[in-house]
């Protein structure tokens, strides 16, 4: 890894401008402007939200309908030179399933304009990255679903790209390995270089940087760090669901204090919403360990979902 | 105020009878089809020569300058063997991705896995195919003879051809159910409608090569047997008793036909399955 | 130490397609397509293989016309039925319309697309492995058909060997065409494989019976004037070519041929440039 070759100065790796894209008469990104600085950014939505979309119009694979992109400076429609610093890993599980996974990986590196030898030492070292080594000379319609997964980060990042574009990278993933990915993502930010990654998991995204972008039906909806948005989040009146043996005990103590504003009562849980979580929770804690209103067997919160997140930043 | 129940509700409204499966397929095949505009061109174009030939029987029945062209048993042969064309083009069209497009998205699964035997779903798939055909053939060779009773004015051509109708039948009716059956085995074989779709013609084309080197060589049409076009002519010229043109005995072409029509039911009996076992 | 990505150097539309080629070769000879087809060509094997056996067991041979048939006519007459009309066009349709839509299907076409390459050149590298990989698929095909018809009724192999050579020539040519033709419609159109039947097998044996220019927009006018044998007789369309057969010059031919392999694949190398292919979710 080269940590002095990262994402040139805090100069952003991508820039949208009005960028739209419709497909007929569907729209998959609409009116979208925005920057993304260097580092590791999640790039976060429901299904269908104009995720794909928005990672084909930063790949170069889909002409904008409307307004601008610039990868890395340049616009990236119709000018390939721009691959060698991009890596891209796409969602789909589609490969050359007679080759093994060595031989599609140098072969995607000499594409790169690497000599032969070269590109098989970059496809090894790529494979030995994902951990795959053992399984270069196995055909790749041998490998499991997390393998392929694997292969595919592999030839996003052999030929040693400045910015790495993941579409989905964890899906189909055991723990394991999704740890593992998650782990490379970070490390591949921490030496300098650039991450696009999309996802539809919120704890997904956290657990690879703070830096998120949430967009949903082919806007975005919010851009910055987790944190903020979330702090946004406990602005807004949370639910919390409780199940336990004394839930009217429980509402007569909850009753007390300022921060919450009403109760209900669901069979043996009571739905409190607050409008300040985190002392809530602090107090709900307290509650539990002393055992004085009885045993708490259940406390979620309906609110702490990224569906949640989307219609709470979409009524703002 | 009533509180209504918010929970699960079963269906309770009818079902179709068991057996009937096939005709949803159908149903929703043949709606695919008619929402395409390219194949709703080709088929337009496919009723061209029927249009021609009404206008023929117009000019013979009304304008005596146009006697010559007073239509006879063979006019309805040579008319169905001009459709054979489009029949070809709808076969690729319609049947190439017909179980191909299913096997590609591993839908037979999920088709297999409802209250549908195997026999529904190509019997559904094979309605499909023998629809559009038949609509190209049989529907424009039976209009035919309709326009020339119209226009005639009389039924004597009908009533001295009266085997017209029953020939008309049993040849597109073969003639469908060949291709048909044929196209459908073919695209069980394959998860690429476009490679089905060539492999059809190539067959088709290539036994027809074959026959013609033979022919070539030989000079002798004994060898028409190996060519499924040919098979198909020899046994409609006997239907339509007709000078046969091809020194093979019709018979002979008629069991080339019916081997075809089993050959292709042996593959889908083998190939249509919701699990493909990989010995 | 690896090359920094940014200063490695953009490789040529000429090198990008020899790396694509190098890598589609393999994909295409060994695909289940191509089994297909080497059982195909397999056929013409296997007639002249019944057709040389009826030749050692009748001594009297065949007759065409009355006349002894030579085994060198009756080679031209299969390089006639089954290659130049039949063969060389369906692995036209077959390979040129699947070049970038099979990659497209198969959803590969991303690792291709994202790659600092021009995209023409995979249309380019893909269609240099399909000439290559056809040509390896024909041309042990008619080497075993040409030894195992020829020696029939005494001509000689030798003196016919020439003529092998222009017929793998001639084919080779016609599979260029076609396959730039078809690769060109595979490009352009969502459904390429009727266009590419009507046109192989509708257009030019429809229009070649007419007198007039029409003809000169098939490839087969051109194609057959590179053949050498006579045009063989065998139904009323054949006599009918024969009578309205107007035969170019070869020099204009294969200008012709040139004309259409270039042009088509320019063409079609400018609309992968320029066409989104969106996948299938």
């Amino acid at each position: 890894m080269r940590p002095e070759q990262g994402t040139r100065g805090l100069e952003p790796i991508v820039i949208a401008e009005h960028l739209s894209k419709w497909y007929g008469q569907v729209i998959g990104l609409n009116d979208v402007s925005v920057t993304l600085p260097p580092g590791v950014t999640g790039l976060l939505g429901p299904n269908g939200a104009g995720k794909s979309t928005f990672m084909k119009l930063v790949t170069g694979q889909l002409k904008p309908s409307k307004g601008s992109i610039t990868v890395l400076g340049e616009p990236i429609w119709r000018n390939p030179g721009l691959y060698a610093r991009i890596g891209f890993c796409p969602e789909q599980d589609a490969f050359y399933e007679r080759m093994t996974g060595l031989e599609w990986l140098t072969a995607l590196v000499r594409l790169s304009g690497v000599g032969d030898t070269e590109a098989t030492a970059m496809a090894r070292r790529a494979l030995e990255t994902v951990e795959l080594l053992d399984a270069a000379n196995k055909k790749i319609g041998a490998y499991s679903k997390g393998m392929r997964q694997r292969v595919k980060m592999a030839q996003a990042l052999a030929h040693d790209p400045e910015v790495l574009i993941l579409d989905e990278p964890l899906s189909g993933m055991d723990p394991i390995a999704r740890r593992k990915t998650i782990r490379l993502i970070k490390e591949w930010g921490r030496t300098g270089r650039s991450v696009l990654v999309s996802s539809h998991i919120l704890h997904e995204i956290e657990s690879m940087t703070a830096n998120i972008l949430l967009i949903n039906q082919g806007r975005i909806l919010a851009e910055g760090n987790v944190h903020q948005i979330r702090d946004l989040i406990d602005k807004h009146p949370h639910s919390v669901y409780i199940k336990a043996d004394h839930t009217r005990a429980l509402a007569r103590e909850f009753l007390g204090h300022d921060d919450v504003l009403s109760l209900k009562f669901e069979g043996d849980a009571v739905v409190v919403q607050t409008g300040q979580p985190d002392a809530f929770y602090a107090r709900l804690t307290d509650l539990a360990a002393s055992g004085k209103l009885g045993v708490i067997h259940e406390v979620t919160s309906p609110d702490d979902n990224l569906q949640a997140v989307f219609q709470y930043l979409v009524k703002s | 105020m009533p509180i209504h129940d918010q929970g699960y509700r079963r269906y309770s409204g009818g079902k179709a009878p068991r057996g009937y499966g096939w005709a949803v397929i159908t149903r929703a095949g043949i709606r695919t089809f008619v929402a395409k505009r390219a194949f709703l061109g080709l088929l337009l174009m496919s009723w061209f020569p029927f249009f021609v030939r009404s206008v023929q029987m117009y000019a013979a029945a009304n304008l005596p300058q146009a006697a010559f062209l007073a239509p006879t048993a063979s006019t309805f042969r040579e008319f169905l063997g001009q459709q054979d064309i489009f029949a070809f083009f709808i076969t690729v069209y319609v049947g190439a991705g017909l179980i191909a497009n299913d096997r590609r998205a591993n839908a037979l699964q999920i088709y297999l896995s409802k209250p549908l035997t195997r026999a529904e779903y190509v019997f559904g798939k094979l309605a499909i195919l023998m629809a559009f055909l038949l609509l190209v053939t049989w529907v424009p060779a039976i209009l035919l003879l309709i326009v020339q009773i119209a226009f005639a004015g009389n039924f004597t051509f009908f009533q001295t051809n009266a085997y017209l109708f029953p020939a008309i039948t049993v040849f597109t009716f073969l003639d469908v159910t060949m291709v048909a059956t044929a196209m459908l085995a073919l695209s069980s074989l394959s998860k690429n409608g476009r490679y089905v779709g060539i492999l059809y013609a190539a067959v088709l084309f290539f036994t027809q090569a074959i026959y013609g080197v033979l022919f070539a060589v030989t000079r002798s049409s004994s060898f028409s047997w190996l060519s499924f076009p040919a098979n198909l002519q020899q046994v409609g010229d006997a239907i339509f008793r007709l000078p046969l043109k091809y020194s093979t005995p019709w018979p002979v072409s008629l069991l080339m036909i019916v081997g075809l029509i089993g050959v292709s039911g042996l593959v889908l009996e083998r190939r249509v399955r919701g699990v493909e076992v990989v010995a | 130490m690896t090359a920094p990505a940014a200063r490695r150097a953009t490789p040529s539309v000429l090198t990008s397609a020899m790396r694509i080629f190098d890598l589609s070769l393999g994909q295409m000879l060994w695909s289940r397509r191509s089994v297909f087809l080497g059982l195909l060509l397999g056929g013409p094997v296997l007639l002249a293989i019944a057709l040389r056996v009826v030749s050692v067991l009748y001594t009297s041979g065949f007759r065409i016309n009355g006349a002894q048939a030579a085994g060198a006519s009756v080679f031209g007459m299969m390089i006639w039925l089954l290659y130049i009309r039949f063969i060389v066009p369906v692995l036209g349709v077959f390979y040129g319309t699947s070049l970038i839509a099979d990659e497209v299907d198969d959803k590969t076409i991303t690792y291709l697309f994202t790659r600092p390459i021009p995209r023409r050149a995979v249309l380019y590298g893909k269609f240099l492995a399909y000439l290559v990989c056809t040509v390896l698929l024909v041309l042990p095909s008619v080497m075993l058909v040409f030894f195992l018809i020829v020696p029939i009724g005494g001509s000689s192999v030798g003196e016919a060997f020439p003529s092998l050579l222009a017929d793998f020539a001639m084919l080779a040519v016609g599979l260029a065409a076609y396959g730039a033709l078809f690769a060109l419609v595979g490009t352009r159109l969502k459904r390429p494989l009727i266009v590419g039947l009507v046109f192989a097998f509708g257009w030019e044996p429809a229009v070649l019976l007419f007198p007039g220019y029409l003809k000169r927009l098939t490839v087969a006018y051109y194609l057959q004037a590179l053949v050498r044998h006579e045009m063989p007789q065998d139904s009323a369309v054949s006599m009918l070519l024969q009578v309205f057969r107007e035969v170019p010059s070869v020099t204009a031919s294969l200008a012709a041929l040139a004309g259409i392999v270039g042009v088509t694949l320019w063409l079609a190398g400018r609309a992968v440039e320029q066409r989104e292919f969106v996948l299938d979710q």
